[in-house]
């Protein structure tokens, strides 16, 4: 089996691999897109890997495989911020609906109290 | 002093405090006697709860550790809502003396400030002045503060304050989480509130351990710094 081959497989794999995880609702519409073009692009490039070698001797990498550990590198980099980002608004939020439940949760304590009295 | 027009809220944020907060609620209670007292748990694991609860405190308990950032706006966002024309933010640990209450809400029933912060440093008075070590660090401070806002404040690690309805509403919108004394100084600042010292003297904690170890105080330093500095190029419209 050649790389090419290799390479075609497991990105079509990791393709229907995101689709499952949708079809089973561990991934949503909103999160699996960026996946599935990810790996949309995986499969086009490799099935046109003659596209790569062009990229790649057109933006002076000296070889194809340096270009394609780049490209790798920017996309991680990249989700891995907005990863970042959405981590950081999922704790705000988390922080906020804390504050909220103690300070509720104290109203009713304080309301429960004043039943008893009455 | 004629605080009797002014609905006053002392917010105590507690973390792990069994052995200290019942003795600070009293003590609040005892010397502030038309305060009321609110003591934030803050996901505590001990009977800190429990303890400030039968000192007299009304207990809000957060579900899970938030850190002390966000147990204080807690308290100010009940503050808020219950319509607090003041509030007062003293440690949970004993180290902040009650007794400088009326102190540190002078300037605030003059209206000559927004914000109050009890200082060690301003006055010689003696009492609990920190170690060496972290003398330096707040010296640091000191001079980051001014260096950015031109304000100069002694203390700026001190959590015995003082807040205006102003502030209040302000900080129970937006206050800074981690650590967030030093920041919230210039939080205040940025947003045209006026902030004044008065001398106060604090005590070395009875039980437990402070919040900020030796061997991270470089490192409460630096992250400081870096949130303080990330504050000043904040999207304006993100400011309140």
């Amino acid at each position: 089996m050649n790389i090419h081959v290799v390479s075609v497989v497991v990105s079509v794999a990791i393709f229907i691999f995101v689709i499952e995880l949708v079809r089973r609702r561990r991934l949503t519409f909103k999160y699996a897109i960026t996946w599935l073009l990810i790996s949309a692009g995986a499969i086009f490039f490799a099935v046109f890997y003659r596209l790569i070698f062009a990229c790649a001797a057109l933006l002076g990498f000296e070889l194809p495989s340096n270009f394609i550990f780049f490209t790798l590198f920017c996309v991680f980099i990249t989700l891995s911020l907005l990863l970042t980002v959405f981590l950081c608004q999922q704790n705000n939020r988390n922080d906020v609906m804390a504050q909220k439940i103690a300070l509720l949760e104290f109203e009713l304590k304080e309301l429960k109290k004043k039943l008893k009295v009455e | 002093m004629n605080t009797s027009n002014n609905k006053i809220l002392v917010i105590v944020p507690a973390f792990n405090e069994c052995g200290n907060i019942g003795r600070t609620v009293e003590e609040i209670r005892k010397i502030a006697k038309n305060v009321d007292v609110l003591v934030i748990d803050d996901g505590s694991l001990d009977a800190t709860a429990k303890e400030a609860s039968s000192a007299g405190g009304m207990v809000v308990s957060l579900p899970f550790n938030l850190g002390i950032g966000a147990a204080v706006q807690t308290g100010f966002q009940y503050a808020q809502r219950y319509q607090y024309d003041i509030a007062v933010q003293i440690d949970g640990d004993g180290q902040h003396d009650a007794a400088f209450i009326d102190k540190i809400l002078e300037p605030i029933l003059c209206q000559e400030a927004d914000m109050v912060v009890g200082s060690r440093f301003l006055a010689k008075t003696g009492g609990f002045q920190s170690s060496f070590s972290r003398r330096m660090g707040i010296n640091f401070f000191v001079h980051l503060i001014n260096a950015l806002t031109g304000v100069k404040i002694n203390d700026p690690t001190s959590g015995f304050r003082a807040y205006n309805k102003k502030m209040i509403v302000l900080f129970s919108e937006y206050y800074p989480h981690d650590f967030p004394e030093p920041e919230a100084i210039v939080v205040t600042q940025q947003a045209g509130g006026r902030i004044v010292e008065v001398p106060v003297v604090m005590r070395k904690r009875e039980a437990g351990s402070s919040s900020i170890r030796y061997f991270k105080t470089l490192y409460y330093m630096v992250k400081v710094t870096l949130a303080i500095l990330l504050h000043m190029i904040r999207h304006k419209e993100n400011k309140p």
